[in-house]
């Protein structure tokens, strides 16, 4: 797609891309705070899906237990998302052909389109039965942490 | 024993050499520890945030810790284990490494921090335990743990691309 490897090569040449490329410790204060911000992700998606699921605190009332976790999914998720562009900004066309980080990109289209359209409205108590909770839960759960395998398996083998 | 020593002792043992040697257990080892960071400290803030009476606070502090325990408890001992297989592997470059130095004493800190609230302040939890915002002790207790695991975690990162 000739328009997708132009955007990528003007992403590539840009000069927020290349002050990243070429500083070990900006790359790695970034790499740090995008994990920063998947803890806080994977950990609120854990404290509100498992209580969604009815596993954790499943006699408290569930805004009691999500409310908060939810809201920390969604800044975490801010963070993760304007660290990650600026940490693949560098390597943006090798990134776009590599399989794992496609995976993960996919992954994290779904979680964040879920959490934003529907999760967050089940989170906070605004609509779904107790199965449709656990549908959520559980898919939350399996959502982030397909997100969180896959851009593991790219930082480490791709 | 040296510390020279202990590390190339270390890095003379089955593990250390599987972990050097072998085409993926350096990487599994990592994305293994990364996830154990994911389930402990990601499951621990959101105590640390009821301490701070910013999440659950409807809910008792007490409660919210047996809720929470086993989840972080799994994730430290996952991390812990896979920690030690990569310090085996690495151990004389991590000793001379200033971020993993730094990385040990926020560990350390994060320990004394949990000895502390569990030993003193946890003591008087029939006064507190209700509260949707806790005495300054707990709310410093939560704070520190925060506030230690993220310069974990940051020493950590910056360990990466600093000792190879």
């Amino acid at each position: 797609m000739p328009a997708l490897d132009s955007l990528l090569a003007a992403i590539e040449t840009s000069r927020l891309a290349t002050t990243v490329g070429q500083s070990i410790a900006l790359t790695g204060w970034l790499s740090a705070l995008h994990l920063i911000g998947m803890t806080v992700v994977t950990g609120g998606t854990l404290v509100s899906s498992l209580r969604l699921l009815g596993v954790l605190l499943a006699d408290e009332p569930v805004t009691v237990v999500t409310r908060a976790a939810v809201r920390g999914v969604t800044i975490g998720l801010v963070v993760s998302l304007s660290t990650g562009f600026l940490l693949v900004s560098p390597r943006a066309s090798a990134a776009a052909h590599a399989v794992f980080f496609q995976t993960k990109m996919a992954l994290l289209v779904m979680a964040a389109a879920f959490h934003f359209a529907y999760y967050r409205r089940v989170a906070e108590g605004r609509l779904g039965s107790v199965w449709g909770q656990r549908l959520s839960g559980g898919l939350a759960l399996v959502l982030w942490l397909g997100v969180a395998v896959a851009g593991s398996a790219y930082i480490l083998l791709e | 024993m040296t510390a020279v020593q202990i590390a190339e002792w270390l890095e003379s043992t089955s593990v250390g050499l599987w972990v050097r040697e072998s085409l993926w257990g350096f990487s599994i080892m990592v994305a293994v520890h990364i996830l154990g960071l994911t389930l402990s400290v990601g499951t621990l803030l959101w105590f640390d945030l009821r301490l701070l009476g910013i999440s659950m606070t409807g809910s008792q502090v007490s409660k919210v810790y047996r809720a929470l325990m086993p989840w972080f408890a799994v994730g430290f001992g996952v991390m812990l284990v896979s920690g030690g297989v990569l310090l085996a592997g690495f151990a004389t470059a991590a000793f001379e490494n200033t971020f993993f130095r730094l990385k040990m004493a926020a560990v350390c800190v994060a320990a004394v921090n949990a000895l502390a609230y569990h030993l003193m302040t946890e003591r008087r939890i029939a006064h507190w335990d209700h509260a949707a915002r806790p005495p300054f002790p707990v709310r410093l207790a939560g704070l520190v743990s925060i506030a230690v695991w993220a310069t974990a975690i940051l020493s950590g990162r910056m360990m990466s691309y600093t000792m190879f």
